[in-house]
């Protein structure tokens, strides 16, 4: 017996920790990423030496891209506190594979939306006046301060469940580099796996787990008052908290499920992210997207029904007007048919559930795009004096790049992290491999 | 179709052309005078009513901006308009004709006087007539305002130079307002010389409930206007827009739900995360 479970304890770790290095191929990839990025911030030096007029924004429409790719970017986030907390809590054992893969997401999202925001500011050095002459009666400062707030706790959710695994990369990884080493040595508090240590840390992890459902709940309803706090038609509306809350999971499912095949692929992870894993995602992912629907059929016809002048206008060009062909794409084609296929089993293998996700969140990319911008391009007050192209919004190219830059400092986060610690939590493997022994 | 069109067409020159002819205004009109000097007061009262009443279809006056209409309304500076005389412009806008309202329905002599007091200040040769005043006499009215807080009424009292009342006497009422004045009523005074108009309680004043009444009277060739401050609203307590705690105010200036909210949950959720950083060094402890 106690023969077994320790070559199931060698197993699990030899397998979860084979991915803790820095081979060719992740090397060539960061290579790739960091060229990238390169070219990126070579427009973003364009638009901090000119202003925002190298952008597509306007006076009619002064919110573009860079505030729907930051609200998409909140939403990713959102799906940490689904899984690690509300899933966690409630009891289900299948997520601890995936735990780690929905913390990283949450964190590395967080904390890129925060970015975001600033590429956004024609003179970003005056970011400090926010909070020198910032008003608390204003949403702008509750979405600061509730996404620092969640960056940090999402922080620690990552990092507290990570300390065993730290200690254990800290004695058997001798052969990184060593300033990796030093992070390891600073990082695993000393951690010697004594139970009474192991007591502490699942202690924490449960304040942690609690602690972030109001706040994840509280950064999103945030970010959508931003916009429901004003009259704009379109915006005014009271179910944008939990619209956006919906929202946000459907796009966080669909991302975890993308990385969950990614990591499952690359770092040879089968045995333990397995086919029912993407099943069950799978579910997930058509209850959030099933609540989600039902909050955009209510949002949309309540204010359908009655026209009232400024929502006519605006829905007319959203649903039959010039918006319309990509708010039908990104209604049916992004969330209607998608989750109507992963109905059926077949759907929820790795690869078509892999397919369908990438669907969801590209339009969930869109889908916030089509909340942002279009309510602008009518605004309540005719704007007189302004050219007529100002009425409709495009974005330039600097703007593009600098939407993409967010994307792949995303993924140069998630790459660091899943290469400097293990992917799956390794503590957590072997606790499940006991159980299933003594099953 | 065309047919129709060109027939319409036909009658309506027919139409216009007959409007055209000369306007005249009768003999015995032509030579009335202003009793009244134009003055900057009346210019500037004619300029008002100006802006009200015929702007619109004369444009300023030297501007040429009148509307395009057949007959042409012409601009008022023209010599086409200042070469007739005073009483020949009061015939015209008194009476009117076609598309030229008829005036005298809707101004009385001394605002018809003047409108052309202002037009004239655009004409610098003009020399304003003495007016003969042979046999003719002028009313000299006193005008005694007071209040009636049981109706909310404004009486306007008309005397004679001996204190006796004057029926029949054109009472107009205003209250002063910042960007011109509020018409309260025209009216005209019974047989006792007395003339009423209703307030309304809740007109904004001052703290004490005052304003600025403006009282014109007029009868025949006599005229006389009182202003007088009088208690005839409700006081009003003045506040500052961002007096108080409101959503709208500085941050200084919150409202205490929302500070209380606001901070309760700060430290509520960064004392919980501050309890587990700090809890976390006993890690190292236990080992």
């Amino acid at each position: 017996m106690m023969d077994s479970a320790e070559k199931s304890f060698k197993k699990v770790e030899r397998d979860l920790l084979a991915s803790v290095n820095w081979g060719v191929k992740s090397k060539v990839w960061m290579g790739f990423l960091l060229l990238l990025l390169v070219v990126c911030l070579f427009y973003y030096v364009k638009q901090l030496r000119n202003g925002l007029g190298v952008t597509g924004l306007n006076d009619i429409v002064s919110w573009g891209v860079y505030i729907s790719n930051f609200v998409f970017f909140v939403a990713a986030s959102l799906i940490g506190m689904l899984i690690s907390s509300v899933l966690g809590l409630i009891g289900f054992k299948w997520i601890t594979p995936i735990l780690r893969i929905a913390e990283i997401i949450a964190v590395s999202f967080a904390m890129v939306a925060g970015l975001i925001i600033i590429t956004d500011m024609g003179r970003p050095e005056r970011l400090l006046n926010v909070f020198i002459f910032g008003r608390i009666q204003s949403p702008i400062i509750w979405d600061i301060v509730v996404v620092m707030t969640y960056v940090v706790i999402s922080l620690l959710l990552l990092y507290v469940p990570l300390i065993p695994d730290i200690a254990l990369c800290k004695d058997k990884k001798k052969g990184v580099p060593a300033f990796q080493r030093w992070i390891y040595k600073v990082l695993s508090l000393g951690f010697t796996y004594k139970p009474n240590q192991f007591k502490l840390v699942e202690k924490y992890i449960r304040i942690l787990a609690v602690l972030i459902i109001p706040v994840a709940l509280a950064i999103h309803t945030v970010t959508s008052w931003l916009f429901a706090m004003t009259l704009r038609a379109g915006w005014d509306t009271s179910i944008f908290g939990p619209y956006f809350v919906s929202g946000a999971f459907v796009a966080g499912c669909a991302a975890v499920i993308i990385a969950m095949y990614f990591f499952r692929k690359s770092y040879n992870l089968q045995d333990y992210i397995t086919d029912s894993h993407f099943n069950k995602m799978g579910k997930l992912l058509v209850m959030v997207a099933l609540i989600y629907v039902y909050f955009n059929i209510n949002e949309l016809l309540v204010a359908a029904y009655k026209l009232k002048s400024g929502e006519a206008e605006h829905l007319q060009s959203i649903l039959w007007g010039h918006g319309s062909p990509m708010f039908w794409l990104v209604q049916i084609g992004g969330l209607v048919i998608p989750f109507v296929l992963l109905i059926i089993p077949k759907m929820r293998k790795p690869l078509p559930s892999l397919i369908i996700s990438i669907v969801i969140l590209v339009a969930a990319w869109y889908k916030r795009y089509v909340i942002v911008i279009p309510v602008q391009e009518h605004p309540f007050l005719p704007v007189q004096n302004v050219p007529d192209y100002y009425s409709h919004y495009t974005p330039t190219l600097p703007e593009i790049a600098i939407t993409i830059a967010p994307f792949i400092l995303v993924l140069i986060i998630m790459t660091v992290l899943s290469k400097v610690f293990p992917v799956v939590s390794v503590w957590e493997a072997k606790e499940s491999s006991v159980e299933e022994q003594n099953r | 179709m065309p047919k129709f069109i060109y027939i319409i067409f036909g009658l309506m020159t027919c139409f216009w052309s007959a409007f055209a002819q000369e306007w005249k205004a009768p003999e015995e009109e032509k030579e009335n005078v202003s009793i009244r000097l134009f003055d900057n007061e009346i210019e500037t009262e004619g300029g008002v009513l100006f802006m009200n009443s015929c702007k619109s279809c004369h444009g300023s006056p030297t501007q040429e901006d009148f509307s395009l209409m057949l007959p042409s309304p012409g601009d008022l500076a023209s010599a086409k308009v200042q070469n007739q005389t005073d009483g020949e412009l009061f015939y015209k806008i008194r009476a009117g004709k076609g598309a030229m309202p008829k005036f005298g329905d809707a101004l009385d002599q001394n605002e018809i006087w003047s409108l052309i007091a202002y037009v004239r200040s655009f004409n610098e040769s003009y020399k304003q007539p003495e007016p003969n005043l042979e046999g003719v006499v002028i009313p000299n009215i006193t005008l005694n305002l007071s209040f009636d807080d049981n109706v909310d009424k404004l009486v306007v009292k008309t005397l004679d130079e001996n204190g006796n009342p004057m029926p029949d006497v054109t009472v107009k009422a205003f209250v002063k307002g910042h960007f011109g004045n509020y018409l309260l009523g025209k009216s005209r005074c019974n047989e006792l010389g007395i003339a009423y108009f209703d307030i309304d309680s809740k007109m904004p004043g001052d703290e004490e409930g005052n304003m600025d009444i403006i009282v014109k009277a007029s009868k025949g060739f006599g005229s006389a206007k009182v202003t007088q401050k009088m208690r005839v609203v409700d006081a009003v307590s003045f506040k500052s827009a961002i007096e108080g705690r409101h959503l709208w105010s500085v941050s200084k200036r919150a409202p205490y739900w929302l500070i209380v909210t606001f901070l309760s949950s700060l430290i509520g959720i960064w004392g919980t995360i501050i309890y587990v950083i700090v809890g976390l060094p006993k890690i190292k402890k236990q080992s």
